[in-house]
């Protein structure tokens, strides 16, 4: 390969990685998640930055920070701690990487300094080569085979970049692999090599031949006598003069060489097509386009992920400063690695199934809340992902065990409350907020008018079943014992805790047939469930259960007819 | 003995104490906690849809089921929602199939042979406030002698009682009976029975308070030094409503927290 062609490529993939990386890194600083990090100005939370950093260097959190770079980003363990098999893939990817591209794609800058007498050829550098290589594939085996078993209905959004990085790695392997074994079995390297050594008189070249046909793997198609041990030994003497101080035994390259084995009958084909050249390019030049792709690939999460924990470690979550939780947040978008163990952990999983609302789930709504503060998710042609978001937000119930899972570390909780702040200031608050905007006769008047096509939605018998069944509350006597009972009546009198209905009112309504009046009612959603009208009720009228069926037909009913729009 | 321990949502990450103290009260009585991969109990469900609060409720059901154990979950609303699922799936057949369906995705069934139990009436078993306790009351060895306690019920450990199935829902006792067991006095307060407010705490922000506050005042005027809670939503309310004054004026304990203490547990096993 030119080398001119080689360092323009290589300087070219540098300059595009980095000028990436600085894109990437600088979203960091720029966008805003949640309504305090509105207040701060990139300036300050750049410079929240660097007063972290360097108190952080500074005192014993320096141990924590180290302590870290190992425990966590090295030995990953807190995916150890969630899922074994996830833990092995990822050393096995990492280490067989991080090795194969210090001691063989930075060979003339470390290995040849570290160990004089490197010579690609020899032992063990064809063994560690092979072996890491083959780690990095065992590694993505077992990451596939960790999507496969895990699949479920809701599989983390990984996107086409997953998939490209995944691919770009596999391929950077195959083709070093091949480009190996045809090394290896090529001929014509052979004969270039004796060349250059300066073995070209018939009576040393065909016993080297002879030698390299029967222990280096070379498939000549033209030996022209037989193999006999004699013959070797000529050949061993002429080896141990010029090839020996570069050449081991290639069998120790345990992949390559059954790979080389298995071409024989074509290296001369290769040969003549010249496959060794375009290995080559193949080989660098798709390492280089991964390089220069780096940040627009979840290849990034290798920057981001560590930069969170290393973060994390340096300063405790609860002593960050408002401008430094902002940058915290924007960082957690891009140190999410998309692995799902969140997903399995979480509380509402088998809601969101029953939902059909992805959303409810943390990965997805980590990309929600991403989609939010990006403002993607408030364009027009995108209500119902909007709408989908917020009722993903107000389910979750901040139980923390995302957190817990989350192998980056992530502080999600912290995330989701940010995340509910910007929806809310969007105009897409929790259900008891955006009720309150109308007055239950409003919104009777609303339903009237108004499409009653559901959004999302089970069928209105299966929402509120007693309410639609007159059974459950035509035997109220309007005897007003629950509206005595009632806590919240008995609150009403305190400043801004006015209602406007009664238990016993709202069940008259429905006696009346006027269910639509109850749906946005002040009574209906204040109603605390304390089941104290339910329990003395004279009649045995499910009061209270009647109130929170009332609440979930309301936000199907009145959803479908609130027309939400983003604001502008 | 031995049970799965519910633990619901906000115990393991906003009220560790009371996991805490729970398996150490327990543990010292001979219990065995069982941890199963339970997940929300479904009560934040029921506002947006019943199919999806039953199928919530029912998956950790036949999880219980499937191990063969029963559920013990230290929280009151999960207790009422736990139960609450359990009677309608028990009178509402076709919801009954769609759950069934639901859960048959995950290999799991429903059957209702799990039974949910609160922490409060297993131990009033234990410590040998009821009949058949199989542990003398003698486990108590610091009795918290001179502490005035109120009681903090929960409504949905009380009502509706015949989804509850807890105590008297109009003149409970269970809850004093188990403070008199620690040593430490009862206090009469007139609104024991009352919600704490935490329900509307996100709805109705100033309403919530207001039903916290008259609690807490009407333990004090009571002669209360201690609100004793058996659910993390009781609990936690009351400690943010309080939160910032200096001293909270009303000091909040778990009853498991105050057992413990009169079993002679370390102070740090319940988390305190
Ligand atoms: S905090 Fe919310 S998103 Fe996270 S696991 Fe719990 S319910 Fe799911
Ligand atoms: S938030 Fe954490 S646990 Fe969830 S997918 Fe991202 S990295 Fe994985
Ligand atoms: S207590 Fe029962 S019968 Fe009396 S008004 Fe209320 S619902 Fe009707
Ligand atoms: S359950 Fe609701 S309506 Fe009934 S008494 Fe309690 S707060 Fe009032």
């Amino acid at each position: 390969m030119s080398r001119t062609l080689f360092h323009m490529a290589l300087y070219a993939a540098l300059a595009l990685g980095a000028l990436g990386l600085l894109w990437r890194m600088a979203a960091w600083f720029r966008v805003r998640i949640g309504p305090d990090a509105r207040a701060v100005t990139p300036a300050e939370r750049v410079g929240a930055l660097f007063r972290g950093a360097a108190s952080a260097l500074f005192s014993r959190r320096l141990l924590h920070v180290v302590a870290a770079l190992f425990l966590d980003v090295l030995l990953q363990r807190r995916l150890y701690a969630n899922d074994k098999l996830r833990w092995l893939g990822h050393l096995l990817m990492f280490f067989g990487f991080m090795l194969l591209l210090l001691l063989h794609a930075l060979a003339p800058v470390v290995t040849v300094p570290l160990f004089p007498g490197y010579e690609s050829t020899l032992a063990p550098w064809l063994f560690l080569r092979n072996l890491c290589g083959a780690m990095v594939l065992i590694g993505i085996a077992l990451f596939l085979y960790g999507v496969w078993r895990r699949r479920t209905r809701f599989a983390p959004v990984r996107g086409p970049m997953a998939a490209a990085f995944i691919a770009l790695l596999g391929f950077v392997l195959m083709t070093g692999f091949l480009l190996e074994a045809d090394k290896i079995a090529s001929p014509q390297a052979f004969h270039r090599m004796a060349q250059e050594n300066g073995v070209t008189d018939p009576a040393e070249l065909e016993p080297l031949r002879a030698l390299w046909a029967a222990e280096y793997g070379v498939a000549f198609s033209d030996l022209r006598q037989p193999l006999t041990p004699e013959l070797l030994e000529k050949g061993r003497a002429v080896h141990a003069e010029g090839c020996e101080s570069c050449h081991a035994r290639p069998q120790s390259a345990f992949v390559s060489y059954p790979i080389a084995r298995a071409l024989a009958s074509v290296a001369g084909a290769l040969d003549a097509a010249r496959a060794d050249v375009w290995l080559l390019y193949l080989h660098v030049f798709a390492c280089f386009v991964g390089l220069a792709t780096l940040p627009f690939t979840r290849f990034y999460h290798a920057v981001a992920a560590p930069v969170s924990l290393l973060v994390d470690a340096a300063a405790p979550k609860r002593e960050f400063s408002a401008a430094a939780r902002a940058s915290r947040r924007a960082l957690a978008l891009d140190a999410c690695v998309r692995c799902g163990l969140c997903d399995t952990d979480c509380s509402v999983a088998p809601l969101a199934r029953h939902l059909g609302n992805p959303t409810l789930l943390p990965s997805h709504k980590l990309i929600a809340t991403g989609a939010l503060a990006g403002g993607s998710l408030l364009a027009s042609g995108h209500e119902d992902d909007a709408l989908r978001a917020a009722e993903g937000a107000f389910l979750c119930t901040d139980c923390g065990r995302c957190t817990s899972a989350c192998p980056v570390g992530l502080d999600l909780e912290d995330l989701w409350e940010a995340g509910r702040g910007d929806l809310a200031a969007a105009n897409l608050p929790a259900p008891a907020q955006w009720v309150r905007a109308r007055t239950a006769s409003a919104w009777a008047e609303l339903l009237r008018q108004g499409q009653s096509a559901h959004v999302l939605s089970d069928p209105d018998a299966a929402l509120a079943p007693l309410s639609a069944d007159r059974n459950s509350f035509s035997r109220c006597v309007q005897c007003q014992t629950c509206t005595n009972v009632c806590p919240v009546v008995a609150h009403s009198t305190d400043p801004g805790c006015g209602v406007d209905l009664t238990p016993q009112k709202v069940m008259n309504l429905l006696r009346l047939g006027m269910r639509d009046f109850t749906l946005g009612s002040r009574m209906v959603w204040d109603c605390a469930t304390c089941y104290q009208c339910q329990e003395n009720c004279p009649e045995g009228i499910r009061v209270a259960d009647i109130m929170v069926e009332l609440r979930a037909l309301a936000v199907h009913r009145l959803g479908a007819v609130r027309n939400w729009k983003a604001p502008s | 003995m031995k049970y799965a321990l519910f633990l619901g949502c906000k115990i393991p990450s906003r009220l560790p104490a009371y996991e805490a103290s729970t398996r150490a009260v327990l543990a010292h009585l001979g219990v065995t906690l069982v941890d199963l991969e339970f997940t929300c109990c479904g009560y934040p469900a029921r506002n947006v849809s019943r199919d999806g609060f039953v199928v919530s409720a029912a998956r950790n059901l036949a999880l219980a089921e499937r191990a063969g154990l029963d559920v013990l979950t230290p929280c009151t609303c999960c207790l009422g929602t736990l139960r609450h699922a359990q009677v309608l799936l028990d009178e509402d057949a076709p919801l009954r199939s769609r759950v069934a369906q639901a859960l048959a995705a995950d290999g799991l069934a429903w059957s209702g042979k799990a039974a949910v139990e609160h922490v409060l009436p297993l131990l009033a078993r234990l410590i040998g406030t009821n009949k058949g306790a199989t542990v003398p009351a003698a486990a108590v060895s610091v009795p918290r002698t001179g502490l005035r306690v109120a009681a903090q019920y929960g409504c949905h450990a009380l009502r509706p009682a015949n989804v509850a199935r807890f105590d008297n829902p109009m003149a409970p006792t269970i809850f004093e009976t188990l403070i008199r067991a620690t040593g430490a006095t009862p206090v009469d307060w007139p609104r024991r029975l009352d919600c704490c407010g935490d329900p509307l705490h996100e709805g109705n922000p100033p309403l919530a308070e207001h039903m916290t506050r008259a609690k807490i005042a009407d333990a004090l005027a009571s002669g209360a030094e201690v609100l004793c809670t058996a659910c993390p939503h009781c609990h936690l309310r009351f400690d943010a409503v309080q939160s910032g004054a200096p001293d909270p004026s009303l000091r909040t304990l778990l009853y498991t927290q105050l057992l413990g203490q009169a079993m002679g547990l370390p102070a740090k096993s319940l988390g305190l």
